[in-house]
């Protein structure tokens, strides 16, 4: 082994070393007093908050629901109404009614004897 | 494992107490790990009870009692995780940035010459927080979970669901480049050292 290899041999050993004394600075500790009633409490501000949001989304669900009914049975008036009307679309009535406006406007046309002048 | 199958289901099923209990037996052990983790004291336990808290609201979803522990492991390394990433502490340049007194810890580590008052405490918690700088927040967590926690390849697989070689190429790589951060430091200060 060369004195590169050694160094870097000694390198890693001092990393690993330096992990471990980091392990042993670190000990397991010792919760606080206060750790598990604050646990409970953010676990009931969890469940609260998601009950809200349950609602809110059930309620939003019910609106739309509402609204859907709503459309739906404005939607079917609309339709009855319409089949009372006539079937032909607007052009075709326009065309109709314009056609029966020139009617009467026409007169009988009276054609002339063209005299002979000679 | 620290409990048995059935308080685990009982959780799983609802139970309050069954809960507490299963809290109370992994509590030091999973505030130990967050502590080595994050490398925060002050934090552990806002952290621990992130843990317990996502532990409480999924524990519906975990497979069976086998498998508690290194779903324990995986929650607690992805509260870390996202703890660390909160602090954005890490910056690329920092990389090989471990001040000369921090270099005479890690000297005074490798001579066996520390005291384990408080103060030397800070100082290793600081100079290996320094040198996880030099990797990523995810590298960070699983060279600890490896290096520091002892946690074996095979362990590690269960925790990350990944296939043990990739594992072990992530955590050479991320050996590798704590090493170069310690190799430059080390060179820096005794260069620092030896011009005066």
């Amino acid at each position: 082994m060369n004195h590169q290899d050694h160094l870097m041999g000694d390198d890693e050993e001092r990393l690993d070393l330096l992990f471990q004394t980091y392990r042993q600075a670190c000990p397991d500790p010792e919760a606080s007093a206060n750790f598990m009633p604050q646990l409970w409490q953010r676990i009931e501000a969890r469940e609260r908050t998601s009950t809200v949001f349950a609602r809110l989304a059930r309620t939003v669900v019910t609106a739309a629901l509402a609204l859907s009914s709503i459309m739906a049975l404005v939607v079917t008036v609309s339709h009855s109404h319409a089949a009372a009307l006539p079937s032909e679309t607007y052009v075709e009535v326009l065309e109709e009614d314009q056609a029966r406006q020139n009617l009467d406007y026409f007169e009988p046309v009276h054609v002339e004897p063209i005299a002979d002048h000679r | 494992m620290l409990v048995d199958f059935e308080l685990i289901i009982r959780a799983r099923e609802g139970d309050g107490a069954a809960f507490n209990q299963l809290v109370l037996a992994y509590r030091k052990r999973i505030l130990g790990t967050i502590g080595r983790l994050i490398g925060h004291p002050e934090d552990v336990e806002d952290v621990g009870q992130e843990v317990f808290l996502r532990l409480y609201f999924s524990l519906d979803q975990l497979r069976s009692a086998e498998v508690f522990e290194p779903w324990l492991y995986r929650l607690t390394a992805n509260a870390a995780y996202d703890y660390l990433r909160k602090r954005r502490r890490r910056l690329e340049s920092r990389m090989a940035d471990l001040s000369e007194q921090q270099v005479m810890v890690a000297d005074a580590v490798a001579s066996a010459k520390v005291e384990h008052d408080e103060g030397q405490r800070k100082a290793i918690r600081d100079t290996v927080d320094s040198l996880l700088d030099g990797v990523s927040q995810e590298d960070r967590v699983l060279l600890m979970l490896k290096e520091v926690e002892g946690l074996s390849l095979k362990e590690l697989g269960k925790i990350y669901h990944v296939n043990e070689n990739a594992l072990k190429v992530r955590l050479f790589r991320a050996r590798q480049r704590v090493l170069k951060a310690f190799r430059t430091s080390r060179k820096a200060v005794a260069g620092f050292g030896g011009s005066r």
